[in-house]
């Protein structure tokens, strides 16, 4: 088959916080030192910029203060100042408030934003700075020379659903670079495939949480802009990690969501009804009441912190961002640590490019500018929290207390820990004789369809389309193992833990039940990819352009 | 005046041009249409019977098939000669396909999708859906006339046409189209190797959902559509299933459709499938289960095994 292909100096892969800030940083760069003008492109699987951005967010500006020291005069969009933090306790019933709002919990001088927004407008900054950005373009594979990342081969387009060519089949391209910058986010499926290929894992594996949330439009006049609040506790129990938020928006406009960590134990627990729940308290009823849901979306984020990032470079290769698991969950904050890396990132990229040399000895330069900066000094110091948390709420706010007091000193450092599936109970050691049916959650929730949804209505609202005669992208190597192992160990957890209903199991016909994927559904999360206890699901991109559309989230 | 851009293919008019000229009519103002090909005279003749007060016939060898470029080049002249206030295009594939690069060419901009047209004052307020028909959003254009509009398929009722006696003239327009400037060479128009359907034409539709339970069940579903005369339709899982092929999908990844009736069997009314059917004249029901969400935007709702009431129904329908 004959293929395009395009050759580059730098390959980005992602247009997101950490790839936008890498490719700014090089035109720097290169207007600051001259010579010969190098060529970057930037690869965004979502149609529009921004389009599959989620977060909270609150925004700590210091990175991009640093990149764009002039970013308010050139427009970006900062929705509201933080004016008021606060965090609670809630149970079933009450909420307490905390006296005092914990240290890395304090805002000021931070802004919520739309991350999709910013990224949507550091996007037009980028393109305005002569980079070229290939929007609905997904990176499919990476290109190797022996054990070196020569680039990327983009996906193919036209290809029905039994993997026939359609009429308007066209090739993915090849796109080579002495440097590929794999900035693919959360579970990223380049970086995925980096890390199967090269002995390049963090000192302990990656534990990730899955975050929802949603955008509300509220009668005028109910809350200012400017508020931020978090919470701990319902409608989680002590053994899942996790807490709620809600942040105000101009025009009487609040996000509000539910970080649920994937290392639960109770293989019937539900994080969407969990996230119903959230909505059912009085907190938040009493808020969102009369309200109308505008915007829903979900999206696993990277919260093991220091010892389970990768080592970040290889020949011909650097991580950056999510992919690399730079994010404080401590703070709750990632945004700023995404573009700093972004930006280290594309200094060493840049450097690189001059000298010629792109191997792992002259990228080493990377992990050396990481150590040296605000990165490492932020998250060395809170390197045990989230494996801390994984012995139970009390041990993680006892251990973060006194890790603030001994920089994250601890008897034992690294704290251990396993990947969050392998915290997945079988049903008959969680419930004994007596389990939940296969089909059913713990902590079910009947939607009443005004502020709590069944999850398809809620992928409405997350505007997802995705071409349907496509084959699908989530790639699950035996489903016999779903419809004979998994319903009687684990009960089909990923008809639960997947925020948009992209997992079924539907009558086969004789008896029994088998696996239906809804491909459509997906809204690019990565949960099922992280979080099945077989680990026998690969997310893989689909047809580039498809996917959620979060504009203002 | 209002400029309606009509569509035809093979001499045969597009009904969605039908539906732009009752969206124009609404407005009260004068109307008159454009076409645009090679042998225009059969689609011209029904236009002029649909209540303008002319119809404008741009035909031109360089035309005969269509092209994105051709269209451009030759609407600007058709536009600049005529000065409408309002230029209202259906939106169908061949105006997405072409109607962006006329709107960059008067550098104006263009309001997509409408479902509704309201004029107020000096200027005209139009209704178009936003968060997949979510909400629905009143633009107003800032800058003046001409503005460029396209009108979303079903919006406007082809019922609703206010027709005259007699038929408004048919005006031959010249345009001039330099050599090379149309820079797409058309092939034969694409055909699926199954004949597609075209759903939004359809009267009246029986839709199947997941209470239909096996594909071996169809057939009971076709018995009522041919019973009705109808088309056959589905919700996603049914042609996820292959039970019926992907055109006959309704819904927010399938068609959107507004037809005189629409019968939903087994679908229990999830969102997705409703912006795609909330638009038809009449909506009945069957489901088993009484609180399921397609009952909420049903005219007619039955509570019932589908297997038991739709038998009852043909049974009625052909006695």
């Amino acid at each position: 088959m004959e293929r395009e292909s395009l050759d580059v100096d730098v390959l980005i892969v992602g247009g997101g916080p950490a790839g936008l800030a890498a490719a700014l940083r090089i035109t720097q760069l290169q207007s600051e030192r001259g010579g010969e003008p190098l060529s970057v492109a930037v690869l965004e699987k979502a149609r529009e910029p921004g389009a599959h951005i989620l977060s909270g967010a609150v925004l700590d500006p210091s990175s991009l203060g640093e990149l764009l020291p002039d970013f308010v005069e050139r427009g970006a969009p900062l929705a509201a100042e933080v004016r008021r933090d606060s965090v609670y306790f809630l149970t079933r019933r009450r909420r307490l408030r905390f006296p005092v709002t914990p240290p890395p919990l304090r805002n000021h001088g931070h802004y919520i934003v739309s991350l999709s927004r910013l990224v949507r407008w550091l996007t037009g900054q980028v393109e305005a700075a002569g980079v070229d950005v290939f929007a609905g373009f997904a990176g499919a594979e990476l290109l190797f020379d022996g054990n070196r990342v020569i680039g990327v081969r983009t996906g193919d387009r036209g290809v029905g659903r039994h993997g026939e060519h359609k009429p308007a089949f066209e090739p993915g391209v090849d796109i080579r670079a002495p440097v590929t910058l794999l900035c693919d986010g959360v579970r990223g499926n380049l970086t995925k495939q980096l890390l199967a290929r090269l002995p390049l894992e963090g000192r302990l594996p990656q534990v990730y949480a899955l975050g929802f949330k949603e955008l509300w439009d509220l009668p005028a006049g109910r809350i200012g802009a400017g508020t931020v609040v978090h919470t701990l506790g319902y409608p989680l129990r002590s053994e899942e990690f996790g807490g709620g938020f809600i942040y105000t928006l101009p025009d009487n406009r609040i996000a509000l969501g539910l970080v649920v960590g994937l290392d639960y134990r109770d293989p019937h627990f539900d994080p969407h009804a969990a996230f119903q729940r959230f909505k059912q308290h009085t907190m938040v009823a009493g808020l969102i009441e009369g309200g109308q849901l505008v915007k829903y979306g979900a999206k696993a984020l990277p919260e093991g912190g220091w010892y389970t990032i990768p080592t970040p470079y290889a020949d011909g290769v650097l991580i950056a961002g999510d992919a690399g698991g730079f994010l404080n969950s401590l703070r709750l904050k990632g945004i700023h640590l995404a573009m700093k890396t972004g930006m280290l990132a594309g200094e060493t990229a840049f450097d690189a490019v001059r000298a010629g040399d792109a191997s792992a000895g002259q990228l080493a330069a990377y992990r050396q500018r990481l150590d040296d900066s605000t990165v490492r000094r932020e998250l060395y110091p809170v390197r045990n929290v989230h494996q801390a948390f994984a012995s139970g709420l009390a041990a993680g706010l006892a251990y973060a207390g006194v890790a603030l007091l001994t920089r994250g000193w601890w008897f034992r450092d690294p704290w251990p820990g396993e990947a969050g599936h392998e915290h997945l109970v079988k049903r008959a050691d969680y419930y004994g004789s007596d389990p939940p049916p296969e089909g059913a959650s713990s902590n079910a929730v009947k939607p009443d369809r005004l502020t709590t949804f069944d999850r398809l209505t809620n992928v409405h609202y997350s505007g997802t389309r995705q071409e349907e005669d496509q084959p699908s992208h989530l790639i699950v190597h035996d489903t016999d193992i779903c419809r004979t192992r998994c319903i009687r160990e684990y009960g089909n957890p990923c008809t639960r833990y997947c925020p948009a209903q992209v997992y079924e199991m539907v009558d086969d016909g004789e008896g029994g039940r088998r696996l239906q994927i809804n491909a459509s559904n997906c809204v690019h999360c990565r949960t099922c990819d992280i979080m099945d206890p077989y680990q026998i699901v690969d997310w893989v991109p689909p047809e580039g352009g498809g996917g959620p559309r979060y504009e203002g989230m | 005046m209002i400029l309606v851009v009509a569509e035809q293919r093979d001499g045969a008019l597009n009904k969605a041009s039908i539906e732009a000229v009752v969206g124009a009519q609404q407005l009260g103002d004068a109307v008159k249409a454009v076409l645009f090909g090679g042998d225009l005279e059969p689609a011209a003749k029904e236009l002029a019977l649909s209540g303008v007060e002319a119809v404008l016939t741009v035909s031109d060898a360089a035309l005969a098939d269509y092209t994105a470029d051709g269209h451009v080049i030759a609407l600007e002249q058709v536009i600049a000669a005529e000065s409408p206030e309002l230029v209202l295009l259906p939106h169908t594939y061949q105006t997405r396909d072409f109607a962006p690069a006329l709107a960059t060419r008067l550098a104006r901009p263009i309001v997509t999708d409408c479902v509704g047209l309201r004029r107020e004052g000096t200027t005209v307020t139009f209704t178009r859906p936003m968060f997949q028909g979510k909400v629905l959003a009143d633009v107003v254009v800032e800058a003046g006339p001409p503005w460029l509009a396209t009108v979303q398929a079903g919006a406007f009722k082809a019922e609703a046409l206010e027709k005259r006696s007699s038929p408004a003239p048919i005006v031959p327009v010249k345009v001039e189209i330099a050599d090379g400037a149309i820079r797409q060479r058309p092939e034969a128009p694409f055909r699926e190797a199954r004949q597609a359907v075209d759903l939004t034409r359809a009267d009246r539709i029986v839709a199947v959902g997941r209470g239909i339970k096996g594909e071996e069940h169809l057939e009971i579903a076709r018995g009522l559509a041919s019973a009705l005369d109808a088309e056959l339709a589905a919700s996603r899982p049914i042609c996820d299933n292959g039970w019926l092929p992907m055109d006959r999908q309704i819904g927010s990844s399938g068609q959107t459709v507004a037809p005189r009736l629409y019968v939903a069997l087994g679908i229990s009314g999830a969102i997705q499938h409703v912006v795609g059917m909330k638009g038809a004249k009449v909506i009945v029901a069957v489901n088993k289960d009484p609180e399921a969400p397609i009952f909420e935007i049903s005219d007619y709702g039955i509570v019932g095994d589908l297997f038991d009431v739709v038998p009852a129904i043909i049974k009625e329908l052909s006695a």
